[in-house]
């Protein structure tokens, strides 16, 4: 389990990140907390031929309110979303990354181009309509989270492109439940419940390739419905496939219940 | 976690504990104190020196390329681009004329044939079936990539209880190894006589044992003295050496096996792989040239000996007042694609056949074990070897019973569990049980589990109607130190009965051990150096232990089967014993005392009666090296002895563990509210390591009941090739717990009792109990995960 061999170059600047991503021709990958990437180049699932460490980049690991949301820099540690108190939802869903090691060198940046189906960060940005801000051989664009997803592993990023800060805007109000076999597993299912603009969102990570909306049961709930109503309309809505830590019927009762649990947090019984 | 001692804190042992007369008992000893581990500060300063760190000028790295089929032949092999691209490559077909084959002289025993390197069909996936030399393992890895295997795929088999659909090994067209029946009394009539029957079938998830160290090797050859060095992350380094000797043709004081610091074996480092044996037949070809491996994380979950994957087809016969009268069974364990070396593919099956009744009377007994072949990696030793399972079938039993009977789970234990009285006891597999003290560890398990108070918790809830909790409860012995009488394994050749120990006083007074036992964490160094101590008379710290190197020690079989304290233990007293005969015996002279009259403490000789020192040991000793013209007539110089320990018989420690469980009906998780587990393990010498033992047993027991389980596909691949997916329990999942004691000493010169495997065996049933307890569901496969509960409760 030793990755394949690769040229290294250490960036300054999110330009020369582009610059040598572009001369890579799609063979580049940036290195950042390196907590995904480094498992994948040991076993060999993936060998690019450069990889772009971006951790000495500075201004990257910035969070910073702005009106109404935090933008959050693509280099900020998972254990500085935990520590931060400007936006209590991302805390939370931090918190339940991984270990402390990995929350420690884990990125904001990371876990959302990385698009893992049961991480949280793609759940709470596609949860509270986040947009990512890139860098890209023509300049910088910004994306909708929603857009940015594609499937499991699977963004709409482009070889040349860098993720360099999210904006994540503020939930009025907000409930968050997440269920693993271990402390600090990645998800079998997570539900995040957050107030934007007036609307209540309900978003689902681990029971499909991308971040998924409860639609039918945030009807439910805009309508006066039961938490209860809504977790069984979340449980028929989705369609999660089965794997060794559960069955699909399994895993819809899970998120109808963490869906349940979310909604108590807002005081939706 | 965190750990209650069930009796306040350590040094109570001394009290609870009388040693047996011939060990030293005055104020000073070190035995029953938490003196400080001889081996922590190297430990927990990052100063261990494991296979790993170990570095040798010219040393190069190995890397194995291994197969990606459950069962395919090799139709070629072709390493051409690899060694153009200046590797050293080595294939099945250089060392053919090598293989593991297990020996056991059981009757229906079927040898096969291990490779070393596999050459004409692979029979798992993860099968080394090549090796290359590199610089480092980088660049060895890139080199697997050039070597091209071509296979023609076979149908694997992965189950042991379907039919085969192409034999592993054609002597074993029906792949069954081994298969034995247990039988005594007249289970028949028994069970026409039986108020109640109860029937289950019972599967066991499969383990892989997860030190945290994985295996390692250094293997280097001198040509000019024609010598072997193999450094091995073993728990069993004297049977290495002479296992390589033999492989390999040659003499054993040609071949030198050093395990130095060894993280963790659990059991599945006391095997001998092919990887082991290929680096050793590599650097002979390779003289000069160390060649290191370690294995990784991947490599292990695939490759090292898995354990645990049985099916219990189980029935029980009992009186209306819960009486257990006949036990039949029909236990298939899934053994894996190889007999694994030495121990066989019995080492399972007949476990669990010779242990099933466990701490319970029986007349009446049929069980039929069976070791099947699979396209798996092979299955072997694991801490608590078969029981954890067994006695999950067991107690399964006991449970179901109560239940049906209307006898309350605890009562019906009560009734049939072999008591002081029994003692001896001779179990129907004719083993022959010397404890007894079960039901004092239940007493003492449920006082500490408050089990009045969580009755009543489970009243009030279930009125209530909040989330239910449930307690279960398991008793088991385990089978301790064997000596030759009662030796571990099935009949191989050779009996795993005795160890050695040479103790020098060395002309300082100082004492040096150097032991036949081996330490993969349990604090060995520390244990034989309080035996020598106070056996002699001398100071703690004065006792150095030299341990895992067979050109130091003389000999030892090794850490299992729960043996070290025991039989190193008994050697290591034994040889201090008679050290302490002669310095006596010298000291005597030269203070011109009677013998009988001279006391040893803490390195100062005393008379009776004379609270001052008279000579020290460091004078004595520079007598008997330094000083010959002072030797007084007959006797020689020099202070030291090597003596060999057998217990013959074995020593059976009590257990019972008892926890509460609470159930999220909506989720299926299970918490746990309070685990306790209270063991006898007879004289604790150093009751700090005694509860680490228990502790981490429970542990591993309740990450084999909750989270491990090694999946195949139907194709024979691996699903569960990283911790990603393979689950171990972390300080998270292992709930705080309360440990107990009973002290009842054993028949051997320490009194002491093994405690390395016990508390693996109980979590599996206490769990399922717990189960059915609070919730009245069954539990018929192993482990207990969320998605099984729930899916009992909506069927
Ligand atoms: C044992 C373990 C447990 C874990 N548990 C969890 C968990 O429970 N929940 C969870 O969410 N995660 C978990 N993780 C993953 C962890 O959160 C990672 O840190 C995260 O997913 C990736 O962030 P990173 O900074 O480490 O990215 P890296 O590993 O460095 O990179 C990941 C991928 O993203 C790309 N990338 C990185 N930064 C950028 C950028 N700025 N722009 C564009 N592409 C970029 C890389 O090229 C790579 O393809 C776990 C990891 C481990 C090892």
């Amino acid at each position: 389990m030793k990755c394949a061999p690769f040229d290294y170059v250490r960036a300054g600047s999110v330009e020369e990140v582009v610059k040598v991503l572009g001369e890579a021709d799609g063979d580049g990958k940036i290195l950042a907390g390196g907590q995904s990437l480094v498992p994948v180049l040991a076993l060999r699932m993936a060998r690019p031929s450069v990889l772009v460490d971006v951790n000495r980049i500075p201004g990257l690991a910035r969070i910073r309110p702005v009106d109404g949301a935090v933008e959050v820099g693509a280099l900020t540690r998972h254990s500085r979303l935990v520590e931060q108190t400007h936006h209590p939802l991302l805390a939370e869903a931090a918190r339940w990354i991984g270990h402390t090691a990995i929350r420690s060198r884990g990125t904001t940046g990371g876990s959302i181009a990385h698009a893992d189906p049961s991480a949280e960060l793609p759940v709470v940005a596609a949860g509270v309509d986040a947009t990512v801000t890139i860098a890209g051989p023509s300049g910088e664009r910004t994306v909708a989270a929603e857009e940015l997803f594609l499937g499991a592993l699977l963004t709409s990023l482009d070889d040349g492109d860098m993720i360099v800060r999210v904006r994540f805007p503020l939930p009025t109000r907000w409930g968050f439940a997440e269920f693993a076999r271990r402390h600090g597993d990645f998800a079998l299912v997570t539900a995040v419940v957050a107030e934007i603009a007036g609307s209540l969102r309900i978003t689902l990570g681990g029971v499909a390739a991308v971040p998924q909306r409860a639609r039918a049961a945030e009807q439910i709930v805009a309508d006066g419905g039961s938490a209860k109503d809504a977790a069984r309309a979340t449980a028929d809505e989705i369609d999660p496939t089965a794997d060794l830590h559960g069955s699909a019927p399994f895993r819809r009762a899970i998120a109808g219940e963490m869906v349940r649990r979310a909604l108590a947090q807002v005081g939706i019984e | 976690m965190s750990v209650d001692r069930a009796d306040g804190p350590a040094a109570a042992p001394r009290a609870t504990a009388p040693a047996p007369a011939s060990a030293a008992e005055d104020e000073s000893g070190s035995l029953g104190r938490n003196v400080r581990r001889k081996e922590d500060r190297r430990l927990v300063t990052g100063h261990g020196r494991f296979v790993t760190d170990l570095e040798l000028p010219r040393m190069r790295h190995v890397a194995f390329l291994r197969s990606p089929y459950g069962h395919a032949r090799i139709t070629g092999v072709d390493a051409t681009a690899a060694r153009d691209a200046g590797h050293r490559v080595f294939t099945g077909r250089d060392f053919a004329h090598v293989v593991l084959r297990a020996q056991s002289a059981l009757p229906s025993y079927i040898e096969t044939d291990q490779p070393i390197l596999a050459h004409e069909k692979v029979c798992f996936s993860g099968e080394p079936v090549a090796a290359v030399v590199a610089k480092d393992r980088y660049r060895a890895e890139d080199g697997l990539e050039l070597v091209a295997v071509d296979y023609e795929a076979l149908p694997p088999t992965v189950c042991a209880w379907q039919e085969p659909r192409e034999p592993v090994h054609p002597e074993a067209p029906d792949n069954v190894l081994l298969q034995r029946t247990f039988d005594a009394g007249s289970v028949t009539d028994a069970f026409a006589a039986a108020d109640l029957v109860v029937e289950r079938e019972l599967v066991t998830n499969r383990h892989a044992g997860n030190p945290m160290e994985c295996r390692a090797g250094v293997a280097l050859w001198d040509a000019a003295d024609g010598k072997l060095t193999f450094w091995n992350g073993t728990q069993v380094p004297h049977i290495v050496r002479n296992m390589i000797a033999e492989l390999m043709g040659l003499s054993e004081g040609k071949v030198r096996v050093v395990a130095p610091d060894v993280g963790g074996g659990f059991g599945v480092k006391a095997v001998l792989y092919p990887e082991d044996v290929a680096l050793c037949l590599m650097a002979r070809e390779m003289p000069g040239i160390p060649l290191k491996w370690v294995e990784d994380r991947a490599e292990h979950l695939l490759a090292a000996a898995h354990a645990r994957d049985h099916r219990y087809l189980i029935k029980a016969g009992f009186a209306a007042d819960g009486r257990l009268l006949a036990l039949e069974a029909d236990v298939t364990c899934n053994v894996g694609a190889y007999s694994v070396y030495p121990w066989t593919a019995g080492i399972e099956p007949l476990m669990a056949g010779g242990l099933l009744s466990g701490p319970y009377k029986l007349d009446n007994y049929r069980c039929t074990v069976r070791g099947v072949a699979t396209n798996t990696a092979p299955a072997g030793p694991y801490r608590g070897v078969a029981r954890p399972a067994s006695v999950f079938a067991m107690e399964t039993m006991f449970d179901d019973a109560a239940a049906r009977l209307g006898i309350d789970a605890i009562e019906i234990r009560r009734r049939n569990v072999i008591t002081p009285e029994d003692i001896p006891y001779k179990m129907p597999s004719r083993l022959v049980d010397d404890s007894g003290h079960y039901g004092e560890c239940l007493d003492k398990a449920l006082d500490a589990l408050d089990h009045p108070a969580f009755r009543a918790e489970q009243q009030r809830r279930r009125e209530a109607g909040e989330n239910p909790i449930g307690i279960g409860v398991a008793l088991y012995n385990e089978l301790t130190g064997l000596g030759r009488a009662a030796s571990a394994g099935p009949r191989m050749p050779f009996r795993t009965g005795h160890d050695a120990c040479t103790v020098r006083v060395n002309p300082d007074g100082r004492v040096t051990v150097i032991s036949g036992v081996t330490s993969q964490g349990q604090g060995l160094e520390t244990t034989m150096a309080q035996i020598v101590a106070d056996a002699i008379g001398v100071r703690y710290d004065d006792v150095d232990v030299r341990i895992g190197d067979t050109d130091e020690a003389l000999w030892g079989f090794g850490a299992f089967s729960s043996r070290q304290a025991v039989i190193g233990g008994g050697a290591a007293h034994n040889t201090a014993v008679a050290v302490k005969e002669k310095l006596v015996k010298l000291a005597a002279e030269l203070i011109e005392a009677a013998e009988a009259d001279v006391r040893v403490v803490d390195g100062e000789v005393y008379v009776v009666g004379d609270p001052k020192a008279q000579i020290s040991v460091a004078e004595v000793a520079r007598v008997a090296y330094l000083e010959s013209n002072r030797l007084p007539d007959g006797i020689d110089p020099g202070l030291d002895a090597t003596t060999f320990f057998d217990p013959i018989r074995g020593a059976f420690a009590a257990g019972a563990q008892a926890a509460a469980v609470e159930v999220d009906r909506t989720t299926g998780e299970l918490r746990i509210l309070k685990y306790v587990c209270v063991e006898d393990a007879g004289r604790a010498m150093h009751p700090q390591i005694v509860d680490g033992q228990i502790a981490g047993s429970v542990a591993q027991g309740l990450g084999g009941a909750l989270f491990e389980h090694l999946v195949y596909d139907d194709a024979g691949n691996l699903s569960t090739g990283t911790l990603l997916d393979y689950l171990m329990p972390t300080s998270a999942e292992v709930p705080d717990m309360v440990i107990g004691h009973v002290s009842h000493p054993a028949a051997n010169p320490l009194g002491v009792r093994g405690v390395g495997e016990g508390g693996t065996l109980g979590p599996n049933a206490v769990l399922a109990g717990a189960l059915r307890d609070a919730l009245g569901i069954e539990v018929n496969a192993l482990p207990i995960s969320p998605a099984s509960v729930w899916k009992e409760l909506h069927p």
